[in-house]
């Protein structure tokens, strides 16, 4: 056996160098076929994890800011909406209040015109009905007694009547 | 191999050996079969086959890591890939296909044979030597021959022929001797007929098993005393 070896390693002088060159030719063809191709997409996947990792931390980031200023928005316009809500109490408040002075102010003005009103017209009847009953007694008189009464004179007769007249009447 | 004759045939002044050129063929072949339909479709996710390549880099480049400072493991990536699965295959195609014509072998393991095994170890060696020699320059190459002092001049001398000698001559040992079990046991097989043949095929399996593990344990072992080589060229002393 032994010198079978010896005598095969002196023999096979082409085998080193057949193995030598398949064994480059080989490794190139794995570099081309699969060692290239592979690696690429090892250190791809691997810069596509990294980057993934580091865009989910400032995706996390942004989102905590979003709910953050949401939160914010939410507490202001509730702010706002108790704002507006009183506001529009007071001057509700106040609206009324105003209605109710002016109501009132117009009842109390109506009510004092009516009672003018009422004075003014009982004056003008009462001169009428004077007037009238001036003219009615002269036209009497003149009837009765026959004869032109001066109207001046007369009047003044009739209005210590009719003031005699009305005492009695007011008591 | 064995007892057999060696057929063999001469190209311009070199002496090939039938088997070697042959087995050596079928396992480049087999070879660049596994890594070429593995990684057709090279995608971002994986398919079974490129996941298979995928783990196999992953492997051999950490044997590498293991040995070879972290700065340079990348330049050796492929040299150890390649390395692997021209060793694992090797070692296992004797296992499974071996044939013989007129009682020469054609197809049986390239690594049963010390002229491959020693080329391979040889390739080894002469990697290791360059690299130092890249990184450290001439003189810084020689001068880490006599580290650390000119005593060790023929230590470190030797250490080199004997690294070369047993790196090859490990490998070649364990697949040769599994082979010629394998053969004696099949020459049991034939010894006496159908008693025999039932006797001898359980035990054939059981070998062919070990063998499987031991072509591997072998092609791992290469490879991680390989970087230990070269990790041993690049380290500072």
């Amino acid at each position: 056996m032994l010198s079978h070896l010896v005598i095969d390693a002196t023999l096979y002088n082409g085998d080193s160098i057949f193995y030598v060159v398949t064994f480059l030719l080989l490794m190139w063809l794995v570099k081309i076929f699969a060692w290239g191709p592979i690696t690429k997409m090892m250190q791809q996947r691997s810069d596509k994890i990294s980057d993934d990792i580091d865009h989910a931390e400032k995706s996390r980031a942004e989102a905590a800011d979003l709910a953050d200023q949401r939160q914010e928005a939410l507490k202001g316009s509730r702010v706002e909406a108790q704002q507006i809500v009183s506001t529009a109490k007071s001057d509700g408040q106040e609206q009324r209040g105003q209605i109710i002075n002016k109501a009132e102010a117009d009842a109390q003005a109506l009510k004092a015109k009516a009672k003018d009103d009422i004075a003014q017209e009982r004056e003008a009847a009462l001169v009428g009905a004077r007037n009238d009953v001036a003219d009615l007694s002269i036209e009497i008189a003149s009837k009765l007694i026959q004869r032109e009464l001066n109207a001046s004179d007369q009047k003044e007769l009739i209005d210590s009547y009719i003031e005699g007249l009305g005492k009695p009447h007011e008591s | 191999m064995g007892s057999g004759t060696v057929s063999t045939f001469r190209i311009w002044k070199l002496t090939f050996s039938t088997a070697n050129v042959v087995s050596g063929l079928v396992v480049f072949i087999l070879a660049f079969a596994v890594i070429f339909f593995t990684s057709r479709h090279v995608s971002m996710r994986p398919s079974k086959g490129q996941n298979f390549l995928e783990w196999l880099i992953d492997f051999t480049n950490g044997i590498l890591k293991g040995s070879i400072p972290a700065k340079e493991v990348s330049g050796f990536g492929l040299w150890g890939f390649t390395l692997f699965l021209f060793l694992f295959l090797s070692n296992q195609l004797g296992l499974f296909f071996n044939v013989a014509i007129n009682g020469s072998a054609i197809v049986r393991s390239p690594t049963s044979d010390p002229i491959v095994t020693l080329t391979m170890s040889m390739m080894t060696v002469v990697l290791a030597n360059y690299a130092g020699l890249k990184k450290w320059g001439t003189k810084g190459y020689l001068a880490s021959f006599v580290k650390p002092s000119p005593m060790f001049l023929a230590s470190n001398l030797f250490e080199q022929v004997s690294s070369f000698l047993t790196l090859g001559l490990r490998i070649f040992g364990i697949i040769f001797s599994g082979e010629v079990l394998l053969e004696m046991v099949w020459s049991l097989a034939e010894l006496k007929g159908i008693p025999t043949l039932i006797a001898a095929v359980p035990i054939e399996m059981a070998w062919q098993g070990l063998s499987v593990f031991l072509g591997s344990i072998q092609a791992y072992v290469f490879l991680t005393l390989s970087s230990v080589y070269i990790g041993r060229q690049l380290e500072g002393e």
